[in-house]
């Protein structure tokens, strides 16, 4: 029996006797590993990151919505513009949560919006965000310079409003921000504090792009709704965010006196429920890339096999001639056998190498994160290992059974 | 069997009783042998001859161990081979026959040291050292020394004989069967193809050859006329052509490029 090590030699010796032929052969496979190893490499830095900014938000995080999300028509009736519960939520709901809840820390309202910002003859269009004194410590909003708006602020609307770092560079330059007026879809306000640059979130998004408002100033003085768009509450430990969001589910169906039987008028999510979603959206994703992935190598694998079973006519010859000299069938098996993985393999690694180096630019020159794993290697060679055996094995047994007298014959 | 082994004597390596093949191709039948008997002692230098269709190929074939026999008996050194299956005829092959062709038959992607190595990739025993020396040796039976590292394709057509020589030597088979060795050479290198037998079977090796010129059959001790699938004639030489000589009295390719 020849040596494997044998026959790996005379593998590379023959297809580097034909490189254009290997490369064009190897191509499918190349492509095929490279896009799903360097797919994977996309989706697992984007999981990452948004589990990390998850978790930089806390994950005793309740988010309410208006809204029943669970209910399929809800989707299709906001299609038609028919949106009946988004003034469902208003800050007499905040105040009933923050009134009767046993578990949680404290809830604050949300109006989001983007509005133009200016001061003097510089303007920007910026992400407003309104809510009240508790944003401070539930959102996650920390103070650099100045204060963040207190309670007294919220009662008599002030026109008070904090600026990121983004903003500030957009309509201030080196000017010194607190103190000064800006203008917010045309109303003045007086900018009272500055907010810690936080960088840009997992969606790619600046999140320094924003100004803070007052809630009930953005109510009654810039949109004139008495709704509002979210209400985020925190549990007082990790380990009782579903009996917390069950309660603030409890109160809010008493608040608007929901009968039982009668659906929920907003939507109650969690950050491990939000962690569920993810893992279903990498499930999916996963799933696709897989398909791809299969209909890819399928190609490269029968490009292969093709390529191999004109190697074989092509050395009828050779095989003849080894077979003369004493290869035994499996000789001439392992040999072809071993040339198809060989390719494969070769085709695994390049289509890796071309990912990862993909994969880099990604990180470097845009806003998406990759993140480069040991799994979709692994499983990247050891399909393309497959691969090879499985569309190789036919093309050696042709050749293994080869008539020694004929084969020596062919011309 | 047993009188079949009694009636060759012990230095007997080929011994081929009543030996019979039939080809049929599609529903014709094609009787390749009819029955040939034909023994070969150990050290002989043997010429099989006959015109195209005598059953010459076949016979090379079956006793090259390509091929195994429809009826009869095939001893190879007193082991009988007629009824072998595939696995055990590439491993007689590889040890008891070298095989020297008229188209060379050498790996064109392979050196001449590959190709004379190429035996030796499938055979059990022969690992480093020993593989070295053997390699060695046979280059310098064939005087090949310098050209080890040449693809055929940089070689002349006798220089690439004499690979295929060195590769049919490597394992120190029991028999080496020539198919007509000297027919794509011109005259002068044939000679040389030959003188390298000669000096091969004066060392004891055992040579078959097949050839239809009776001026290379005449270099060996013994020729067998084949017709029609038998042996009709054998015709002992008893003072072979040497072809040492011959060469000596033929105008050499290099005398002739320098005084041209």
């Amino acid at each position: 029996m020849i040596r494997f090590a044998e026959s790996v030699k005379i593998a590379f010796q023959s297809l580097a006797s034909n490189k254009l032929r290997a490369f064009l052969t190897m191509l499918g496979i190349i492509i095929g590993v490279g896009a799903v190893v360097a797919m994977m490499s996309i989706g697992y830095g984007a999981q990452e990151s948004v589990l990390s900014s998850v978790q930089d938000i806390g994950s005793n995080m309740i988010i309410v919505t208006p809204g029943n999300q669970d209910e399929e028509q809800q989707g299709f009736e906001r299609m038609l513009g028919e949106d009946k519960d988004r003034d469902a939520l208003t800050i007499d709901d905040v105040k009933v949560i923050e009134k009767e809840a046993e578990f949680l820390n404290g809830a604050a309202p949300a109006i989001l919006n983007a509005s133009i910002v200016s001061y003097l003859n510089k303007n920007t269009r910026a992400s407003v965000y309104a809510s009240d004194e508790e944003a401070e410590s539930i959102y996650n909003f920390k103070v650099q310079d100045g204060r963040f708006y207190n309670a007294s602020d919220v009662k008599n609307t002030s026109n008070v409003a904090l600026v990121g770092q983004t903003v500030i560079n957009k309509i201030f330059g080196k000017i010194e921000p607190i103190g000064k007026i800006i203008k917010i879809d045309g109303k003045n306000f007086t900018i009272i504090g500055t907010i810690e640059p936080k960088g840009t979130d997992q969606f790619g998004n600046d999140q320094d792009n924003s100004v803070t408002i007052p809630i009930t100033t953005a109510q009654q003085k810039l949109y004139g709704i008495d709704y509002v768009n979210m209400i985020i509450a925190q549990s007082t430990t990790e380990d009782n965010i579903d009996e917390a969001s069950e309660e603030v589910e409890r109160i809010l169906r008493k608040a608007h006196n929901l009968r039982p039987g009668q659906s929920n008028d907003f939507t109650v999510r969690n950050q491990t429920q939000l962690v569920d979603v993810l893992g279903t959206i990498t499930n999916i994703f996963t799933i696709t890339i897989s398909s791809i992935a299969g209909i890819a190598l399928l190609v490269g694998g029968i490009g292969i096999m093709n390529i191999m079973l004109v190697s074989v006519t092509e050395r009828t010859r050779e095989i003849g001639i080894r077979k003369a000299v004493g290869a035994k069938n499996k000789d001439i098996l392992l040999q072809f056998l071993t040339e198809s993985v060989v390719l494969s393999i070769t085709g695994g690694v390049m289509g890796i190498a071309f990912a990862v180096i993909v994969s880099i630019i990604l990180n470097r020159f845009t806003i998406l994160t990759t993140s480069i794993t040991l799994f979709p290697i692994i499983l990247a060679l050891s399909f393309s290992t497959v691969v090879g055996l499985f569309f190789g094995i036919y093309p050696a047994m042709r050749a293994a059974r080869l008539n020694p007298i004929e084969a020596l014959r062919y011309e | 069997m047993n009188e079949v082994k009694n009636s060759c004597s012990n230095n007997c390596i080929i011994d081929i009783t009543g030996v019979s093949k039939i080809y049929k191709l599609g529903k014709v039948q094609v009787v390749a042998l009819r029955g040939v008997d034909l023994k070969i002692r150990e050290g002989e230098f043997v010429a099989i001859m006959g015109p195209s269709g005598s059953g010459k190929s076949t016979l090379m074939n079956i006793i090259g161990c390509l091929d195994i026999p429809d009826n009869g008996i095939y001893l190879l050194e007193n082991t009988d081979v007629s009824e072998l299956n595939d696995n055990q005829l590439a491993e007689i092959r590889n040890k008891k026959i070298g095989f020297v062709f008229q188209t060379f038959n050498l790996l064109s992607r392979s050196n001449a040291i590959e190709n004379i190595e190429l035996p030796l990739i499938y055979s059990k025993k022969t690992a480093g050292k020993n593989r070295k020396a053997k390699i060695t040796d046979s280059l310098d039976a064939v005087r090949l020394k310098g050209w080890e590292k040449h693809r055929p394709s940089e070689l002349s057509g006798g220089q690439r004989q004499r690979v295929a020589i060195a590769r049919a030597l490597v394992n120190d088979p029991a028999i080496i069967l020539a198919d007509e060795p000297t027919g794509n050479l011109d005259s002068v290198t044939g000679e040389e193809i030959m003188a390298i037998f000669q000096e091969l079977n004066n060392q004891g090796k055992t040579i078959l050859i097949v050839t239809h010129e009776l001026d290379i059959a005449r270099h060996t001790s013994r020729i067998i006329y084949l017709r029609d699938g038998l042996i009709f004639k054998e015709e002992i030489i008893k003072e072979p052509v040497s072809a040492r000589q011959m060469l000596k009295t033929m105008p050499k390719l290099e005398d002739k490029i320098k005084g041209g």
